[in-house]
């Protein structure tokens, strides 16, 4: 560089300075929480789902003076994306809770991700919340998990009651059931109690059981066998989309009639309409850990026009209801530290405020196990392109629909 | 009714085979001529899915949209092959330019997936096309007719690859760099050149396969990871570089998956692909198709 120039780069170097204002770095009273969730990869979607409800909450509560206990610190999200893998995960969840000080943190959508990425938090020592639905999730004696969803078991035997009752009552009884999806852990421990004594109970028979690891490479077979057995309700749960999406082309492809009972929210997404068009939703029902309730419109309204989808869903809901629950948790403890804000958790006990109402029942209250007491799975139902909440009939936005 | 499965899943291995096919020959392709392993391979793909949603979105049919692909990711691939590849291919240690070759490779394909993950967000887009749900009766086999119509244009655009290796002064130009680059430089074939006519040909074949595969599988970002690594067990099961093996290596890919779901459980559906893979690897190491010189 020569002298002449030298002191035009300084200047320049300067003015960019001058120009560029430095990120804005979080106050020193900040509190800081994590969520971890799949920005990449295949779950990517349901990440991006969970940000917008958790950026939603955070939003609100500063607006409206952040964590009062705390002189007004505001609330900073920390995202880290889990990726495809739980390895992927597991190391996000490392990196976020080492970096910075995290007063609690949420996720991570699968199961099988949630299961590695609590193990890092319980080693941390960092309250973490999740909508994960697998059992084992909360079976290993952990201190600082805490599951806000019905478990899966749970969620399979309120599932089985619910549809036997809906076709006795339309004189169609469930004699015939297929077992159809894929191998993550949430949809393991759904069709663990079915395959094993839920269904034998009730008479009814299994005719076809497959379980694919994703992704899928063609579902001819299976809608093949569906077609052969003609089961008189597929319990379904694929919770990668293309997998879901070959599944029920072909099903369509076949002139397979069965009702299709799934688990889990992945199945009433927006793109589902796009994908496949309306018609071909229409009363494929789904059972999930909450979904917008009778008396939430207004909400609702907000989420759609902020975020532009066309309806919310369990993900951005559930997240939503975690961030205010965390924020309930350090008014209760009247402290950022990650053990006191586990203390809140483990004693809080809300029936009002927009935490409570992001669940079913509207009561947050945990067992010994981390495991929210009461909670009780909702059934969504496809209508005319847009998913509903049909049971509980309590808080049901529109009338179940049996499939005809 | 046991030989109409029999028949069910064969069709159904060779449909979905077809399109593996058209995705592997342009990377046995590129790694035939330029010896290149192309880890962004399936990235291209998904930008060709993509580019034949927005095609479709402006009322094109995809099926043809999947043809249009061709031109823009021709010059894509030439594009890329000038500003990135050219640097490390082409002479200099083969070593050190193999470990460039594979990091750049690596390197584009998380850049591309990442950047469309960004620009184009990870929600996933389907094409609906009415083909996508209907099939042609065979009695009682069942047809997809999105599937059938992918698998005829592969085995035309497949073709016309053949015919254009065999038959042009350009595709002898290219056997001929591929061979032997030194002599083929002696006769006047600017090797570099066709470097860059092969990697946009790969590319282009891909972005068709892609384009293919959107009639009837959903696109998102990541969707490249779900058959990159059949597209390099298909290259390979074909011997690496030959054409005719790629094409021959999807084609078997798809109906080892199809007949695996006879006497293995759906779980196990991809240990049959490399259970076949790995005794092929075993009783004829240089592929079905392979010799031990480099061909195309």
């Amino acid at each position: 560089m020569s002298l002449r120039t030298r002191p035009l780069v300084g200047l320049a170097l300067l003015l960019l300075l001058v120009v560029i204002p430095p990120a804005p770095a979080p106050a020193a009273d900040d509190v800081k929480i994590a969520l971890v969730a799949p920005l990449s990869g295949r779950w990517a979607r349901q990440g991006q789902l969970k940000k917008m409800g958790a950026e939603m909450a955070i939003e609100e509560i500063n607006a409206q003076g952040g964590i009062k206990a705390l002189g007004g610190a505001k609330l900073v999200l920390r995202e880290a994306d889990a990726g495809d893998s739980v390895e992927k995960a597991v190391s996000a969840a490392q990196r976020v809770l080492t970096r910075d000080k995290i007063a609690a943190g949420i996720g991570s959508w699968l199961s099988s991700f949630t299961l590695g990425v609590t193990e890092v938090a319980e080693r941390l020592q960092v309250p973490w919340l999740t909508l994960s639905y697998a059992d084992s999730i909360t079976e290993r004696g952990f201190k600082y998990t805490f599951q806000t969803s019905p478990v899966s078991s749970l969620q399979a035997e309120q599932a089985l009651e619910l549809v036997t009752e809906l076709a006795k009552k339309n004189n169609r009884p469930i004699k015939k059931a297929a077992i159809v999806g894929d191998n993550t852990a949430a949809t393991v421990f759904f069709f663990k109690p079915l395959r094993e004594k839920l269904l034998a109970a009730k008479g009814i028979e299994l005719v076809v059981d497959e379980v694919w690891t994703p992704p899928l490479a063609d579902a001819t077979a299976i809608a093949q066998k569906l077609r052969a057995t003609q089961p008189d309700i597929v319990f379904y749960g694929a919770t990668n989309f293309p997998d879901s999406i070959q599944v029920l082309q072909k099903v369509k492809e076949f002139g397979v009639k069965s009702p299709i009972q799934g688990v889990g929210a992945w199945l009433v997404t927006p793109e589902y309409v796009k994908t496949l068009g309306k018609e071909m939703l229409d009363s494929i029902q789904t059972v999930v850990a909450t979904h917008p309730m009778k008396g939430q419109e207004e909400f609702v309204k907000k989420f759609t026009q902020r975020t532009g989808e066309p309806f919310m869903t369990q993900d951005p809901l559930c997240t939503y209801g975690h961030v205010w629950l965390i924020k309930e948790a350090i008014e209760q403890a009247k402290s950022a530290d990650p053990k006191a804000i586990r203390d809140a958790l483990a004693k809080i006990d809300l029936t009002s405020g927009p935490a409570a109402s992001s669940f079913y029942p509207n009561r947050i209250k945990f067992d010994e196990r981390g495991r929210r007491i009461g909670a009780t799975p909702l059934i969504v139902q496809w209508q005319g392109g847009e998913p509903f909440t049909v049971v509980p009939a309590a808080v049901a936005t529109r009338p179940v629909v049996w499939h005809k | 009714m046991v030989l109409a499965e029999l028949v069910q899943y064969v069709a159904t291995g060779l449909l979905v085979g077809g399109v593996y096919a058209l995705m592997s020959i342009g990377l046995a392709l590129i790694f035939g001529v330029m010896r290149v392993v192309n880890f962004a391979q399936g990235d291209f793909m998904m930008l060709g899915m993509y580019l034949t949603y927005f095609y479709a979105m402006s009322g094109i049919d995809p099926l043809l949209g999947a043809i249009l692909t061709i031109p823009p990711f021709f010059v894509l691939g030439w594009l890329v092959h000038r500003g990135l590849l050219a640097r490390v291919t082409g002479g200099g240690d083969p070593q050190r330019q193999m470990d460039a070759q594979l990091i750049l490779t690596l390197g584009l394909s998380l850049v591309i997936t990442n950047a469309t993950t960004m620009i184009l967000t990870p929600t996933p887009r389907g094409i609906r096309t009415a083909y996508a749900t209907q099939a042609f009766a065979l009695g009682p086999v069942l047809l997809n007719q999105a599937r059938s119509y992918a698998f005829a244009m592969a085995l035309v655009l497949a073709a016309a690859v053949y015919v254009f290796l065999t038959r042009t002064d350009a595709g002898r130009a290219l056997r001929a760099a591929a061979d032997d680059p030194e002599a083929a430089s002696y006769q006047g074939i600017d090797v570099r050149a066709m470097h860059g006519l092969a990697f946009g040909v790969g590319i282009a074949l891909v972005a068709a396969a892609g384009g293919l595969l959107a009639t009837y599988y959903p696109i998102e970002p990541s969707v490249a990871g779900n058959f990159i690594v059949l597209m390099f067990v298909a290259v390979v099961l074909g011997g690496l570089g030959s054409i005719p093996g790629a094409f021959v290596g999807g084609l078997v890919i798809g109906l080892v998956q199809s007949l695996t779901l006879l006497v293995l459980p759906f779980q196990l559906q991809n240990t049959g692909v490399f259970i076949v893979f790995l005794l092929v690897l075993y009783l004829r190491p240089q592929g079905l198709f392979g010799r031990r010189a480099r061909t195309v």
